[in-house]
């Protein structure tokens, strides 16, 4: 659904169904210099589940007008606006890369509505190169490729994929190229210039899930398993896949992140 | 476009990977018409395409998916979905994209079906097309309406061998915020890949070089995920609300790949042109040789060029890639590794002449298909033209000499010898 959001056209995907306020809702955040079409094969799914399932474009990413949020804490703050504009109550928040780093942060938000956080192929703390930084500033296409080919695990490469007919690497280059050009620069940025994030874990006091990935290039494993060791109360599964988990392996992150909402009781 | 491997190695492997039960190198064939469900919760999650996976064969199939992965992989597109043949692909993007009332802009030199196809049978389900000269550019400009839903043309015509201006129609396309769609079964994508000018869908008959042993009917729709659906009202069947699935826009949740998610779910499921898991393999076996073939055939190509040019029997050869024709320069440009193997030429001694060589070959097929890798011939002044007098023929961009060869993979010594068979009996003919 379209909305105006603090005068800017803003798109959050709904999986094409309205939202009932009676329902408990799970919000996915994508990561850097994604959209909500990271999202394709969890929208629906949990939307048709008795939740309201929603993944908003941030601003100058997929579909959402504007000028991109320059650091992880406006992220957290535009999100958290976004959500009290749209009404919605109880709600978990599920990050996919950077969108692990806006979850922490939104974490100290205090919100009470806020019942859990899933972690998706994330950490606490995600340096970006300095050759991946200059590409992405000044030939984001070459860092789109980059990423898109880092990011997949063998399958993914392989353009072997659960939907069928549907290639990886370019559906994933695609998705990078729709949003502003100066979107992955502004992300990486902000992923670079975010260092808080392990120390911000001890405040955490909800139960969370991690889901990681085995063959993450983006953000490896052992990143990933020191992000849930700082987590006071966190499961933790690792995948057979690379770091567009969500794509690669959907239907066993949806079964994990489903029993996780169920065992929440929300 | 972004890939991990170069195009030999997905030719070989994209789509693939030994499945974990039985360790197949080879691809399966998955010949089944349905699926079991694990639960009455996963069949919901298939039918409402909240996530991916196959519940029927007309719809999707674990083989017939290998080669969509490996044809979106090699074509640099987003997506695929393979038919029943590449007219069966036609249809399936025109039905997907237009309605009542719309209209195309298409090539007036393009292959006779698909010119039968948008002159009679769309127009009496109100889908009326305008064909132009495919590199007059004003001419293109001029035919654009406001209801104009697609622009379509081949790379390399067919039997002409016009190579169209693809870069500059694409963005002729783009000022107008009309998909470009491309038939690029002359060229595969080993010659030259459409999108990578700015073509935004893939049209293949797989029946051809991409197969390359003549034994299974096959088509394709490649999905650039290069153009911008979002106009509602323009593109009402793509952006606007689908009539089940809860009336999502196939824009707002597919993006990039929401043509072919538009034709899985409506097309496939409707009409129903599915190609057969069977069919797929064997195209899938012809798809793994298709650089070594594409190579082959191209040098085979090229020698036959010389020695047809040369030869006394013969008038004139036609091929892109030679100065005398009018596309030779954009052919240079936009396919650099050959302009395709279809050569046509004409034989001293019109007509009859031509049936004269056509009956005097021995190596060579006399039959009504391209892209085998068997050297293939026909003479459509004593075949498929042959109720056409001169004066029609004419009209119909042929003549009564002209015969077209699709250039096979045997050693070019022995096509070379038989074609001297043939034209000894033309020059004795005359």
């Amino acid at each position: 659904m379209y909305l105006k959001f603090k005068n800017i056209e803003t798109f959050i995907s709904t999986g094409g169904k309205k939202l009932n306020s009676n329902q408990p809702t799970i919000c996915f955040i994508h990561g850097a210099g994604q959209n909500h079409f990271s999202f394709v094969q969890q929208i629906r799914y949990f939307a048709s589940r008795g939740f309201n399932a929603i993944a908003p474009d941030f601003p100058g990413h997929g579909f959402s007008k504007g000028k991109c949020n320059s650091s992880i804490e406006d992220d957290a703050i535009w999100l958290s606006e976004l959500l009290q504009e749209i009404g919605i109550n109880e709600f978990v928040i599920a990050g996919h890369s950077q969108g692990c780093l806006t979850a922490i942060e939104f974490n100290k938000l205090s919100l009470k509505s806020l019942k859990g956080i899933i972690f998706i192929a994330g950490s606490a703390k995600i340096p970006v190169n300095d050759f991946l930084i200059e590409k992405a500033k000044n030939e984001p296409e070459k860092a789109y490729k980059l990423m898109v080919t880092w990011g997949h695990g063998k399958h993914g490469s392989f353009s072997i994929s659960e939907f069928p007919g549907h290639h990886h690497l370019g559906e994933g280059f695609k998705v990078m190229e729709m949003n502003h050009k100066s979107a992955l620069i502004n992300d990486l940025s902000s992923c670079n210039k975010y260092e808080k994030g392990l120390d911000e874990l001890k405040n955490i006091n909800l139960d969370c899930l991690a889901i990681l990935a085995k063959f993450d290039l983006m953000t490896p494993l052992k990143f990933g398993k020191k992000m849930v060791e700082h987590i006071n109360s966190c499961e933790c599964h690792v995948l057979d896949c690379g770091h567009f988990l969500p794509t690669e392996k959907p239907k066993e992150l949806n079964k994990i992140i489903y029993q996780y909402l169920k065992n929440l009781d929300i | 476009m972004s890939e991990k491997y170069k195009f030999d190695t997905l030719s070989l492997h994209a789509g693939h990977v030994p499945d974990k039960e039985t360790g197949s190198r080879a691809v399966p064939i998955y010949q089944t018409t349905s699926y079991v469900f694990n639960d009455t919760d996963e069949a919901a999650a298939l039918y409402n395409m909240e996530v991916g996976g196959h519940l029927y064969t007309r719809i999707s199939n674990p083989t017939i998916s290998v080669l969509e992965q490996r044809l979106a992989a090699l074509d640099g597109g987003v997506s695929c979905i393979a038919c029943a043949s590449g007219m069966a692909a036609m249809h399936l993007v025109i039905s997907a994209i237009c309605s009542s009332g719309d209209h195309i802009v298409a090539s007036n030199k393009m292959y006779g079906a698909n010119i039968n196809l948008l002159q009679h049978t769309m127009p009496r389900f109100g889908i009326e097309t305008d064909f132009v000269n495919p590199n007059n550019l004003d001419e293109i400009k001029k035919a654009i309406k406001k209801n104009t839903k697609l622009v379509f043309g081949e790379v390399i015509g067919n039997p002409g061998l016009d190579v169209m201006d693809i870069p500059s129609v694409a963005e002729i396309c783009k000022e107008n915020n009309v998909p470009l769609v491309i038939d690029a079964t002359f060229n595969t994508p080993y010659l030259m890949k459409p999108i990578d000018y700015g073509a935004n869908i893939i049209i293949h008959s797989l029946t051809k070089w991409l197969g390359g042993h003549g034994i299974a009917i096959g088509g394709a729709i490649i999905n650039g995920g290069n153009f911008d659906w979002s106009n509602k009202k323009k593109f009402s069947t793509i952006s606007g609300p689908h009539f089940a699935l809860d009336g999502i826009s196939f824009w707002e949740e597919f993006g990039p790949s929401a043509l072919t998610s538009k034709i899985r779910a409506e097309g496939m499921y409707n009409f129903g042109p599915t190609l057969s898991p069977m069919n797929a393999f064997h195209i899938l076996q012809g798809i793994e040789t298709l650089p070594l073939r594409m190579k082959k055939h191209m040098e085979n190509t090229n020698e036959l060029i010389k020695f047809l040019s040369e030869h006394e029997a013969v008038s004139w050869v036609k091929h892109p890639s030679l100065d005398s024709h009018p596309d030779y320069g954009i052919a240079k440009k936009i396919l650099p590794k050959g302009a395709g193997s279809v050569i046509v030429f004409g034989v001293k001694g019109g007509r009859e002449a031509g049936k004269n060589f056509i009956e005097s070959v021995q190596l060579s097929s006399h039959l009504a298909n391209v892209g085998d890798a068997k050297t293939l011939l026909i003479h459509p002044g004593s075949t498929t033209h042959s109720h056409l007098n001169s004066e029609a023929m004419r009209s119909a961009g042929l003549t009564d000499d002209l015969i077209r060869l699709s250039v096979g993979l045997e050693d070019v010594d022995d096509i070379k010898k038989d074609f001297e068979i043939g034209l000894k009996s033309v020059l004795k003919s005359r």
